[in-house]
């Protein structure tokens, strides 16, 4: 799962029937380990009533596609949880993280 | 699997439905500045070297299949390093 931060919402009447219903939030990635998970924004199904400026936990590919029920959801990213807090280890090994639009959570809550 | 070191974790109360009372750690991904966050089922440290099953396979080490689709997790913790020659 990456890390990011909800921006936005996005509302559609014409969608894939498959969306009907579904919550669509514009999440900034901000913690991500993959070179497909690189981009300013992604569109999530939204599993957990996340909200605008909430820091959330992102399940991407296969599993997000399939956990809704179906299999034939046309996503491939779904919002599986909200963070209360996050910490990093002050030694975080020889090379430091890289965070996304200075967001790198120092603090214990983010 | 990738292999990564732990170093951190996240609190999150409000959860998808079969992620309640998993842990859910950071992990630093080895010979990169990228990180990942993994759902734990070992009880990995702080610090530890670990192996991160990422995909679909990953629901597999929380619940055995195929009754385990429905769980949103593309990273589980599938092992704790203690050595490697």
């Amino acid at each position: 799962m990456i890390l990011g931060r909800v921006v936005g919402e996005v509302w559609a009447t014409k969608k894939h029937s498959a969306l009907d219903g579904r919550k669509l939030l514009v999440i900034e990635p901000y913690l991500w380990y993959a070179p497909s998970h690189e981009v300013a924004h992604l569109v999530a199904v939204d599993a957990v009533g996340a909200g605008v400026g909430e820091d959330v936990i992102v399940c991407m590919g296969d599993p997000a596609r399939r956990s809704l029920g179906t299999t034939s959801m046309p996503i491939e990213a779904a919002v599986c949880a909200i963070v209360d807090r996050l910490e990093l280890a002050r030694d975080r090994g020889a090379r430091p993280l890289t965070f996304v639009g200075g967001r790198a959570p120092e603090h214990d809550s983010v | 699997m990738i292999r990564g070191r732990v170093v951190g974790e996240v609190w999150a109360t409000r959860k998808a439905p079969g992620l309640t009372g998993r842990r859910l750690l950071i992990v630093g991904v080895d010979g990169q500045d990228r990180a990942m966050v993994a759902i734990d089922t070992l009880d990995a440290r702080e610090g530890e070297a670990v192996m991160v099953s990422v995909g679909s396979g990953a629901r597999n080490v929380l619940v055995p299949g195929p009754d385990n689709r429905a769980l949103l997790c593309d990273a589980a913790i599938s092992l704790i390093v203690d050595g490697e020659g």
